[in-house]
């Protein structure tokens, strides 16, 4: 390939990623830049001595959020979509109806209240929310995976085991490469749920980004309040839109 | 079913507490509701899952009256270990509900709902099912769990509790509402100009990716600045806090599940029905009104249902910008330390989004063509 080739690649490479990389422009902005800022959120709070959240610096705090919920995260994509593959299986087809009415009927429980309810079991702290993050994400994992390989028309299953595939390879090259859209949905919208569940974490003891709103409305401090919703707004744009050009780019090939 | 079995004997059934204050210590099944209790549970646990073992029809007709029968004695499980551990000594004295209570409840709910699937029992003969076992969990309560610290946190703000009730209700109904008109208004114009329609969903999506409390605080500080600015707005009672910046921020994320559920439903009408219609002499007008909207009716209060429970459990969050509600037990009850505080606020917003869903499924369900009447 030449070097005109090359270029053209990356620049198409750079304009497909351009809204993501975008937002992660801004998000890494402000949170190095938080104090640059000092004169904009004195002017919305001019009554505060202090204006800049500095109990613990923004790079910490997203830190935390972002370790929380890709923890959370990979392993609700790990048992999700495992749990859904083996009950889709011959064997494990008993437990199908069971997992399919848990995973609908789960998504009705609001995550607030899946959050308290997670906290007299497991106590305050940073556990009780992955736990949480983790039980609530699976479901829209699960239900996604269960209709991402139940969507596949049955002729081309058979036409993959005429071809003399193994089941092993049925589901490798086959069911998960055309049930991926539906199942790469799933994890976005389990992954965005948790980054914003994650959030109300910070009521229950963990420190991350919601912390600055918590502790704002406590003190009544809107410079708080701003800064960390601006902070958690960008960082859930930032990972939606990946998703979301990850979805495009499986399609479009 | 083992899984209830282990939990049956592993795990502390209730705890006892000498006050509010102090941390419940656990009591196990054994001790809290002695030998016969622990046998009779135990033989009806086993039998279930006996049944389960070789199924046919008439063993899960059988296993499910088990089930029922073992929701209907739990509570009065509770009632016999309150009676057996109640110490005359100590009337502060609390009862809490341990995991091995919960675990049991869990299991024994799944297996009914899985049995009711199973055997294909129709809704209304289901909602009779349920109806023996919340008499008698009602029965015991008011009868013979005085002390169980629930109750005890319930007695404490009744009033409170009530009108926390209803105005959760009230602000998710009005934000239902609002994004109804509104979301329907939406669907049809952007119907008409179709350019509206890549924008219009654009900013939807938008507004649904940021995270609810992002949201929640966002609108607070333009909100301040309306009221302390624009005299009508603080009139009609608008501030930083309080019911305004939840009632928008409610709307706001309404309106995508809304509009996207009115918008497809609207468009995958069959045009040949359409056609027919207008070639039996029907105007546009009527057209709309008898023949599309009674046909797309089933599609959007699937949006409805969406929008409902999703309000109710936002709804909660709002509580933190002192929007009140049930949300309030619940950021209270975690603010003190009081885990039967935060039960109070967290299982009435669990059953109000299930009985909501479950309504408003059963209402699309007899409104589409065909189906059950």
């Amino acid at each position: 390939m030449n070097e005109h080739g090359v270029q053209w690649r990356a620049n198409r490479a750079l304009r497909h990623w351009r809204l993501p990389l975008a937002w992660l422009v801004l998000l890494t902005a402000l949170t190095v830049g938080m104090a640059e800022l000092e004169s904009v959120f004195r002017w919305v709070e001019a009554d505060s001595r202090q204006v800049i959240y500095d109990r613990a610096d923004f790079v910490t705090l997203l830190g935390r959020h972002l370790l929380v919920v890709s923890v959370a995260s990979l392993l609700a994509t790990l048992i999700g979509v495992s749990a859904a593959i083996a009950v889709t299986r011959h064997a494990g087809q008993d437990f199908l109806p069971l997992v399919a009415q848990i995973a609908s009927m789960g998504q009705t429980f609001p995550p607030v209240a899946v959050l308290a309810l997670a906290v007299p079991v497991l106590g305050f702290g940073t556990l009780p929310i992955i736990v949480a993050l983790l039980l609530y994400g699976l479901l829209p994992i699960v239900r996604n995976t269960l209709a991402g390989l139940q969507g596949i028309e049955p002729s081309i299953l058979e036409a993959a085991r005429g071809m003399g595939m193994s089941g092993g390879q049925v589901l490798r090259q086959v069911e998960l490469p055309l049930a991926a859209p539906v199942i790469l949905a799933g994890i976005r919208t389990s992954v965005t749920v948790s980054i914003a569940t994650a959030a109300l974490g910070a009521t229950v003891g963990a420190s991350n980004l919601g912390d600055p709103i918590i502790s704002g409305i406590v003190n009544g401090n809107t410079a708080y309040i701003l800064q960390g919703a601006l902070m958690i707004g960008l960082l859930a744009l930032t990972v939606d839109s990946t998703f979301e050009r990850l979805t495009v780019r499986r399609i479009s090939r | 079913m083992i899984a209830a079995l282990v939990a049956w004997f592993v795990a502390d059934l209730v705890s006892v507490a000498a006050n509010r204050i102090v941390p419940g210590e656990g009591v196990a099944t054994l001790d809290a509701i002695g030998w016969g209790g622990v046998l009779a549970g135990s033989l009806a646990m086993l039998a279930v899952a006996i049944l389960g073992f070789r199924p046919n029809p008439r063993k899960y007709r059988a296993a499910l009256i088990v089930t029922v029968t073992m929701l209907m004695a739990l509570p009065a499980v509770l009632a016999l270990a309150a009676a057996r551990l109640a110490d005359s000594d100590m009337p502060q004295a609390r009862l809490g509900i341990g995991p091995g209570f919960w675990v049991v409840l869990f299991v024994t709910l799944l297996a009914m709902i899985e049995l009711r699937t199973r055997l294909g029992v129709s809704r209304l003969n289901g909602w009779v099912l349920m109806l023996p076992v919340v008499l008698s969990w009602w029965l015991c309560l008011s009868l013979w769990l005085a002390p169980l610290a629930l109750l005890q946190e319930f007695r404490g703000r009744s009033d409170q509790f009530v009108s926390a009730v209803l105005y959760h209700l009230a602000l998710v109904g009005a934000a239902v509402g609002t994004s109804l008109v509104l979301g329907v208004a939406l669907a049809l114009a952007m119907r008409r100009f179709p350019t509206l329609q890549r924008a219009g969903f654009g900013v939807l999506n938008f507004l649904q990716t940021i995270p609810s409390l992002a949201l929640f605080g966002l609108l607070l500080a333009p909100l301040a600045w309306l009221a302390a600015n624009v005299e009508w707005v603080s009139t009609l009672g608008v501030r930083g806090i309080g019911w305004a910046p939840a009632l928008i921020a409610l709307v706001a994320y309404s309106l995508l599940p809304m509009v996207r559920n009115t918008f497809v439903a609207l468009s995958q009408v069959d045009p040949g029905v359409i056609e027919s219609a207008r070639g039996m002499g029907m105007s546009h007008v009527q057209v709309f009104l008898q023949v599309r909207l009674p046909l797309a009716l089933p599609v959007m209060l699937e949006g409805v249902r969406i929008t409902t429970v999703q309000a109710i459990g936002l709804t909660a969050v709002a509580a933190l910008i002192g929007a009140g509600g049930l949300g309030g037990f619940i950021f209270q009850g975690l603010g003190q330390a009081a885990m039967d505080l935060v039960l109070l606020g967290a299982l009435p917003i669990l059953g109000m989004a299930l009985v909501a869903d479950a309504l408003l499924g059963a209402l699309s369900e007899r409104l589409r063509p065909g189906g059950a009447k």
